[in-house]
């Protein structure tokens, strides 16, 4: 319930923008390995956020986002590997169509058996679908093997070529994963805010009323499910440039409990929630690879199991970790200006509510 | 003139439960009609075909000449149809403000916008500050629906039903679980509504029922069982005994 | 031919094995509401339990009572420290049992080792049946056995006893069941205990074909979902025609086209959920 105040506004700019700059700064100070550390959490935190337009936003949650991150990992390294297409570009806007094509398939029979009034099914089917295409993609990238690279997937993706110069180095993709993660997060937190992201809130809080209202709520969900889908295969084009590796795991559950994971962490109720999960599950991964590679299993499932439990949940919406740092914030931007004897800024409401 | 919504042996059953049996009406443009009859009468049911919240076992409905019975719930919102819900239906994790703006834009071509911020359409803030002022709740806005006080609520609910400009208004009981004082207030706006729009409310308060309607349609066991003026309906024994017995009998709503 | 007539066979005991599972996972999923994705890891752990049992004691029998046993235990403590709470959040309940797969899986690898454990066939059921030409190995005739036999008890309890009204009723409608005065929560918790302890014999009988190993469950929990879709839940004879389905299905297809067979099941599924999402004999959905 967080309300934004003109005030609270700059303030809130303020912070996303100094810690823009610190993340841009990061590579200057950091080792290469701590760095690629932020590219994983930052490529990971797409992919959640992506996850998060229909799960935390239209209340569609899905066991099988990995389908699209898959598709857009699979899309760019067959482009350079199979077809050698080197361009960055050219890949990324191949994973794009190719991962809006599998979310607008996917998406017929997965909505044909969910949502309310006629034709409305308990999410049970809905979830057991969206598992169900993550395996099955994962399954046909096995079996389509000249294309795919059958089991093992494929290794040896090159590194980026971005159209001019030789290919970029790793410090260079840092700075390239920056760049369309922020342009990414830009693009969805205006979808989000706009009329058709309402739209998205309103079917959470109630789709027959909507459907009432004039709404054709089917092709709300319907879109939100590509447009996720899109961000989705946009962060797996990233993680195959990241890793130069692409597996069927990419596909299959494994990689999609990540992603609700870090939703979940991270909350629904603020934009940024699921990158913060994203900082602290990568951290976690990280130490937890040093020392207890493993149990690294056990941790994970640990996580998740806290993670459920643990986080407030109301009316289908998680308070994680994102809305805790929202509220720290707001507290130290009223605190700290006390401590020079000035007043905090005034609050002045606009309606814009949550 | 032709009837603006018309009703033909419109019929549905839930497994072996007649709820609405073969009903035939006819709503003229302009007219303030009430549907009365006791509780589980199938009067809610019988919205919901109009609306296609529900597809009927039989029958067809037909809106200003056209056959709707199998067009979906929010083409029929497009064509002018708009409703209340008994049970208070709205957004409750978002502010007074975003339930109006939803609202408001959910025949706008604009609802498909999905770049521009919705708190920068000028027009649609605008619009919203007036059909929340004339509910008055503008004062409400920043508040989350859902913590809201259910007279509040209410009016909302009204509002977000008036908000696509609708020719054809289906209020199911509006007044439910009011005060004196708050129903009689939303007697007088109904009232108020200009004549453009063609009211078919649900109601047990007798007060609206006989402060606004035109004509009042009596529904017992799904099947219409009488209908005429206010005054015919306060005269008649049938309706004395039908709903106001059912009505002692069940304690009230 | 007579390949086709053994592959038939293994069909089937697969089937009964998927069928075991499938009819635990759609007991809890239809009576308590609960989605169950650990369902593959506790089948899992059932099998280990098993093999436990019969390294110490070289018994069939008690192995199987001993992980029905356990399973029924473990399950209603998951149950009770942790799916209770999330009553009626069928997506969370999705989340948690995935990350209590994930826990189980990996307890038994650190207790019982990552590799694969094969285990013997019962004394007695080892060895090859003939009938004209064709051989059949008898403990798979012995699954399939047990599997008509779990089938028999379920479909007797479903259509004649006073439990299977009071879930038929339950699951039309819960409120008022229990507004009935009839107990549903006693009802309910024994048919949970119930589909737990299945999932525990299936580990034990199905361990002697693929050996004990801690990812047996995962493959096996997807198929199982597959065939509650593609059977619907609600009646037992739905859940046995999935079972046979797609436990035919998945034997001939590795047998004959093994490229395509992974994911022949997975496009039945996507096929009944788009014409027939009751499925085959299902409760009408909608
Ligand atoms: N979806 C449904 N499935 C089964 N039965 C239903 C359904 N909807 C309504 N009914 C039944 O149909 C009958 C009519 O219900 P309805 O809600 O239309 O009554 P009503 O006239 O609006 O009553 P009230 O004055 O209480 O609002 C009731 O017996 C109700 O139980
Ligand atoms: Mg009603």
């Amino acid at each position: 319930m967080s309300r934004r105040f003109p005030a609270a506004n700059m303030q809130n700019a303020a912070a996303v923008f100094v810690i823009a700059v610190i993340v841009l700064l990061l590579p200057l100070f950091l080792p290469t390995h701590w760095s690629s550390l932020v590219a994983k959490m930052m490529i990971y935190g797409l992919f959640a956020t992506s996850l998060n337009i229909i799960w935390g936003y239209a209340n569609i949650p899905s066991f099988g986002h990995a389908a699209f991150f898959g598709a857009g990992a699979y899309s760019a390294a067959i482009l350079v590997l199979k077809l050698g297409i080197t361009s960055f570009w050219l890949g990324l806007l191949f994973a794009i169509v190719v991962s809006a094509a599998i979310a607008a398939i996917l998406g017929i029979p997965a909505f044909r058996v969910f949502g309310v009034g006629a034709g409305a099914v308990n999410p049970i089917y809905f979830l057991l679908a969206t598992i169900a295409f993550g395996e099955l993609l994962s399954k046909l990238a096995i079996t389509i093997r000249p294309v795919t690279g059958g089991s093992t997937g494929m290794s040896g993706v090159p590194r980026a070529h971005l159209g001019f110069g030789s290919a970029i180095n790793e410090e260079q993709f840092y700075y390239l994963v920056f760049g369309i993660g922020i342009v990414c997060l830009f693009l969805m937190y205006r979808i989000l805010h706009s009329h058709y992201g309402y739209a998205l809130r309103g079917i959470h809080d109630n789709e027959k009323r909507m459907q009432a209202l004039g709404y054709n709520t089917w092709l709300y969900k319907y879109t939100s499910w590509i447009v996720a889908g899109v961000f989705g295969g946009i962060a797996g084009v990233l993680f195959c440039y990241f890793g130069s590796t692409v597996m069927p795991n990419n596909f299959a559950m494994a990689t999609s409990d990540i992603s609700f994971l870090l939703v979940i962490l991270g909350g629904t109720t603020v934009f940024f929630g699921p990158l913060v999960g994203s900082i602290f599950y990568v951290g976690i991964e990280y130490v937890a690879s040093i020392y207890l590679q493993e149990r690294w299993p056990l941790i994970f499932g640990a996580i998740i199991v806290i993670a459920i439990m643990a986080t407030p949940w109301s009316k289908d919406r998680y308070k994680g970790l994102g809305p805790g740092v929202l509220l720290l914030w707001q507290w130290l931007c009223r605190v700290v200006p006390r401590l020079w004897g000035r007043k905090p800024a005034q609050s002045v409401p606009t309606g814009k509510g949550v | 003139m032709a009837p603006l919504l018309e009703t033909n042996g419109l019929s549905v059953h839930f497994g072996g439960l007649a709820a609405v049996r073969s009903v035939n009406l006819a709503i003229e443009p302009g007219e303030r009609l009430a549907l009365i009859g006791p509780n589980g009468a199938g009067k809610t049911t019988f919205f919901n075909l109009l609306t296609g919240q529900l597809k009927p076992s039989s029958g067809k409905v037909f809106f200003k000449g056209q056959d709707i019975t199998h067009a979906s719930v929010f083409s029929r919102t497009h064509m002018g149809m708009s409703r209340s819900f008994q049970i208070t239906s709205l957004f409750p994790l978002q502010s007074v403000m975003v339930n109006a703006m939803i609202g408001l834009q959910g025949v706008e071509k604009s609802r498909y916008g999905f770049y521009r911020p919705m708190f920068k359409d000028k027009d649609l803030v605008k619009a919203a500050q007036e059909l929340l002022e004339s509910q008055e709740l503008w004062d409400l806005r920043d508040e989350i629906v859902g913590s809201l006080a259910y007279g509040q609520q209410r009016k909302l609910e009204i509002g977000l039903s008036l908000a696509s400009q609708p020719e054809l208004l289906l209020l199911d009981e509006p007044s439910c679980g009011l005060t004196m004082v708050e129903s009689a207030d939303i007697t007088k706006r109904i009232k108020a509504l200009g004549s453009k729009i063609t009211v078919l409310m649900i109601a047990h308060d007798m007060d609206l029922v006989f402060g606004v309607a035109d004509r009042v349609v009596l529904l017992h066991y799904g099947e219409i069982a009488c209908e005429g003026t206010c005054e015919e309906i306060r005269q008649n024994a049938m309706v004395r005994e039908i709903y106001m017995g059912s009505r002692k009998q069940l304690g009230g709503k | 031919m007579s390949q086709a007539v053994v592959t038939g066979l293994n069909g089937l005991s697969y089937a009964f094995i998927l069928f075991l599972l499938a009819a635990g996972f759609s007991l809890t999923f239809g009576v308590m509401g609960v989605l169950n994705l650990a369902h593959g890891a506790l089948y899992m752990l059932g099998a280990y339990i098993g093999m436990q049992v019969i390294a110490s004691v070289h018994q069939f029998w008690l192995a199987v009572v001993v992980a029905a046993i356990a399973l029924a235990i473990i399950g209603y403590a998951l149950y009770w420290f942790f799916l209770k709470k999330l009553y009626n959040r069928v997506p969370e309940q999705g989340v948690l049992t995935i990350g209590l797969a994930l826990i189980i899986a990996n307890v038994v690898m650190w207790i019982w080792g990552p590799r694969a454990h094969s285990m013997m066939s019962p004394h007695g059921l080892t060895g090859v049946v003939h009938i004209g030409s064709l051989g059949f190995p008898v403990y798979r005739l012995f699954v399939v056995g047990i599997g008509v036999l779990v089938l028999a008890l379920l479909w007797y309890m479903q259509d004649r006893t006073r439990v299977g009204a009071i879930i038929r009723a339950g699951m039309d409608n819960k409120d008022m069941t229990v507004s009935l005065g009839i107990n549903y929560g006693l009802v309910s918790t024994f048919v949970f205990l119930l589909g737990m302890a299945l999932a525990g014999v299936a580990g034990v009988i199905g361990a002697p074909i693929t050996g004990a190993y801690p990812s047996m469950g995962d493959n096996l929990l997807l198929l199982t979902l597959i065939v509650v879709v593609v059977g619907g839940t609600g009646y037992i004879q739905g859940t046995m025609l999935g079972a046979l389905v797609i436990g035919l299905l998945d034997t001939f297809g590795k047998a004959y086209i093994p490229r395509v067979a992974l994911f022949f099941a997975w496009v039945v599924f996507l096929a009944i959920l788009l014409l027939r999402p009751s499925g085959l004999i299902g409760r009408k959905v909608f």
